[in-house]
């Protein structure tokens, strides 16, 4: 019974601590991107004749911003699939 | 706005960031293999292969576009083409997850991150490839 429980707040905690990096990743990498597309379209409407150098660079930084969400994801998969907190139970 | 958008900026740093994701997954791959063996080599590989599979389908996205001079269209584009890059890394990595049994996991995060850091790597050598 008490590993039952003790196992059921390991994954009520795992599920929280999913939702918040998921979140909060989510939350940074649109913060970040926005603030680049808003740099992008005032350098553009200043120089039009840019854009297309531009865009390269944007797209590469947009894949930097979107790392560390990336990342992010595939730790929450991995407390969601392969939890490692749960061999504490199993010992 | 006459200005003409051929995008060869755009292809080459996208080629450069590609070799630098293939390179630091290669490195990564090989590290985990000396270090923990066989399954993380391939955890390692699944990694990094999911990213730079949706980066290829990103560029190949911002690829159809390429005539667009309109700052708006491009951002867009650029947009669409990076929500189709996360889906698909997202869906390759539930596939993994689901499929592999043997997977190690702090491997393929290992190779993950590898190969979503280094791809800002490309932004330093714009002009000449590795």
């Amino acid at each position: 019974m008490e590993n039952l429980q003790l196992l059921a707040m390991i994954q009520a905690y795992t599920g929280v601590g999913i939702g918040l990096i998921i979140g909060l990743g989510a939350l940074g990498a649109c913060v970040g991107i926005g603030i680049m597309c808003a740099s992008f379209l005032e350098g553009a409407a200043r120089q039009p004749e840019m854009i297309p150098a531009l865009q390269g660079k944007v797209f590469l930084l947009l894949g930097l911003i979107d790392a560390s969400f990336i990342i992010g994801v595939g730790l929450a998969m991995m407390f969601a699939f392969a939890n490692p907190l749960l061999s504490v139970v199993a010992q | 706005m006459n200005t003409t958008n051929n995008g060869l900026a755009t292809n080459n740093m996208v080629s450069n960031m590609m070799r630098w994701q293939l390179s630091a997954t290669a490195v990564a791959a090989i590290l985990a293999l000396l270090l923990s063996g066989m399954h993380a080599f391939f955890s390692v590989i699944a990694g990094g292969v999911s990213v730079i599979v949706g980066a290829y389908i990103a560029s190949r996205i911002l690829a159809r576009n390429e005539g667009d001079v309109e700052p708006s269209s491009v951002l867009i584009n650029l947009l669409k083409a990076e929500a189709v890059k996360i889906v698909v890394i997202a869906v390759l990595l539930f596939a993994v997850f689901k499929m592999y049994a043997a997977l190690v996991p702090f491997a393929l995060i290992a190779g993950l991150a590898a190969a979503a850091i280094f791809s800002g790597a490309a932004l330093a050598k714009t002009d000449k490839s590795i």
